[in-house]
């Protein structure tokens, strides 16, 4: 028989029996609808750890101070970052930033709003790989000078004058003094050294412990190792190098691969449970499948014997279930991708993001009229060796 | 067109073997019409379904239009049954879920000819049975004579070296009965080889010769 007749004949019989068909195809509608939503999210995980330590230098080591036995705060200071730089091999820059929050006014503002001000040095751009959507970054003379000049992040510029273009050389109110912006950043969406770009205004080190903080800041001092594969050794170094400095306090170590590799393995981690669970929900429906085919061909099984008594071979009766069991699984695979269409908006409510891809469709599509093809087998082998005089005797 | 020697048939019965059929000698020469009569139980089924190449007999040789059919393969048989046997069922054995085209012409389909073709090629047969009103309709939605005829134009439409028919008037009123035998007559007129299995004296008396076959023996 030939092939397309052999369509028209499953085409036929699933036709007839449309609702037959979706039921039998829930198992896959759920199971194909899982493993899209799980690439999905599998995707915007990965792309949200992406986005979140895309400007993090890979070889990047904050220290922070954490505790003194005896109780006495350590501040660190320019001198700790220089000595840094000095005494620790394999260290080609060192910073050091302070985050502090501030009551900011201007621009389109009616009340007055509490932003991060990060008080950083001329570096810290080029550290944290921040682009400029506009002017130029702090320079050392901002600094030395304590001048009262700031670099807004791309959603404070949007928030307190409308844009980016409109904030530029205007000024902005930060606990009631007046600085000039001197630039925005590009959107970064993404948070280095503890701080979100976006949402936060930028000031000359010294100016911030001028105006807004005093001495009372806990700075995180970050270096830059030469080479990824030298963080390790870096971080053992200025480790014992403040030890000497500072014999009694502890102070916290860490490197951004450390944090990348472990938001990375986590999320993959959670993708892989996810799959977990997509092959769990897909063994259930090919067994769902299975189930109903074997119903099926029990229930067809005079009409196999008609089908072999007047010429079908057990190939042509094979391939017509193995086909009625593939187009099923279509339905449920076709079915289950609208599902995860529909489902996305909802699972995006609750702050998960959602990557949608025409692969994963695909994928979740073929991984359907695969599983229903697998457990589609055996009833299918079964209808194709009945014996034709006992299949036709059957009521 | 049939040979048969020395054909044995039976079946297991727990560990005791049963003999249904017992060394049946049958020929049936081109274009004749033949009937088998025999009571419930006396093997004529089975007798019927190795005729028709659905069931394997134990020993003996059958050759069905020069083809050897003992010795032919499973797989080959299907070809066989498609080719050479027209077969027409006591219950009709329409599919119910195709209508009467779907239903006469799929043993052409099975040829691998196309639909359209397969379509065309069995208009007359449709017509010579009366069923051209019909051909859109279910197996369910026509009389117990019209399923039989939809039953012999699937069985002719493939032009079968021989037809078979198992008790075909069974399932039928006696007007409806009497239509299909006479309809067979015309057939058997028109060149068809025929062979017909009955328990009914009246119905195996429109063939042209009667072969009784009692407790699985054939006599005459």
């Amino acid at each position: 028989m030939r092939l397309s007749e052999i369509f028209r004949l499953v085409w036929l019989n699933l036709s007839q029996n449309k609702f037959k068909v979706i039921l039998t195809s829930i198992g896959i509608v759920a199971g194909s609808a899982t493993i899209m939503m799980v690439l999905a999210i599998g995707t915007g995980g990965r792309e949200e750890v992406a986005e979140q330590f895309k400007n993090l230098n890979a070889g990047a080591v904050d220290i922070s101070y954490e505790e003194n036995v005896v109780n006495e705060k350590v501040t660190l200071t320019y001198e700790d970052a220089e000595n840094l730089m000095l005494f620790v091999p394999e260290i080609s820059d060192a910073t050091i930033s302070y985050s502090a929050t501030a009551s900011v006014e201007g621009g389109e503002l009616d009340t007055s709003s509490y932003y991060t001000v990060a008080g950083v040095l001329h570096n810290y751009g080029t550290i944290s790989n921040l682009g400029m959507a506009i002017g130029e970054f702090l320079t050392e003379e901002n600094n030395q000078n304590k001048e009262k000049i700031c670099i807004l992040g791309s959603a404070v510029a949007n928030a307190v004058f409308g844009s980016a273009y409109n904030a530029y050389d205007n000024t902005l109110y930060i606990d009631d003094r007046a600085y000039v912006v001197g630039g925005v950043l590009s959107e970064m969406g993404s948070v280095a050294s503890g701080i979100s770009p976006d949402q936060t205004v930028f000031i000359p080190y010294e100016t911030g412990i001028k105006y807004i903080t005093g001495n009372d800041i806990s700075p995180t001092i970050t270096v830059i190792a030469d080479d990824v594969e030298a963080v390790e050794s870096v971080m053992a170094d200025v480790e014992s190098e403040l030890k000497e400095s500072y014999p009694n306090t502890a102070f916290t170590i860490s490197d951004a691969g450390s944090k990348m590799e472990a938001a990375s393995a986590s999320n993959e981690t959670l993708t892989l449970l996810l799959i977990s669970m997509a092959v769990i929900v897909f063994i259930v429906g090919g067994i769902g499948i299975m189930n109903v085919l074997f119903v099926t061909v029990k229930e067809r099984t005079n009409e196999i014997g008609i089908l072999k008594a007047i010429g079908c071979s057990r190939k042509e009766i094979l391939l017509e279930f193995l086909l009625e069991a593939g187009c099923t699984s279509l339905v449920g695979g076709v079915l289950g991708v609208l599902l995860a269409l529909a489902v996305t908006p909802v699972v995006e409510l609750f702050s998960v993001r959602v990557e949608l891809s025409v692969q994963g469709a695909v994928l979740s599509l073929l991984f359907g009229v695969i599983t229903g093809s697998i457990f589609g087998f055996y009833p299918a082998y079964k209808a194709s060796r009945l014996v034709p005089v006992v299949a036709l005797n059957q009521e | 067109m049939i040979t048969m020697k020395a054909i044995n048939k039976g079946y297991m019965l727990g560990e005791e073997r049963l003999p249904i059929l017992k060394n049946i000698d049958f020929s049936v020469e081109k274009g004749e019409y033949v009937a088998i009569l025999g009571p419930s139980g006396s093997g004529k089924t089975t007798f019927m379904n190795i005729v028709g190449c659905m069931d394997i007999m134990d020993s003996g040789e059958y050759f069905l239009d020069g083809m050897a059919i003992h010795e032919t393969k499973e797989d080959d048989l299907t070809e066989v049954r498609n080719r050479k046997i027209g077969f027409i069922f006591q219950n009709y054995q329409l599919i119910p879920t195709y209508n009467v085209m779907q239903n006469i012409i799929m043993p052409l389909l099975m040829r691998g000819m196309k639909h359209g073709e397969a379509e065309e090629k069995c208009i007359d047969t449709i017509h010579l049975l009366g069923l051209g009103e019909r051909i859109l309709h279910k197996p369910n939605e026509l009389s117990g004579g019209q399923k039989q005829r939809v039953s012999i134009a699937r069985a002719l439409v493939g032009k079968p070296a021989i037809l078979l028919d198992d008790e075909p008037t069974g399932a039928l009123d006696q007007t409806s009965g009497r239509d299909v035998l006479k309809l067979f007559k015309e057939l058997n007129e028109m060149g068809n080889t025929i062979v017909m299995i009955t328990h009914d004296l009246e119905v195996a008396r429109s063939a042209k010769r009667i072969v009784r076959i009692v407790d699985g023996v054939l006599a005459g």
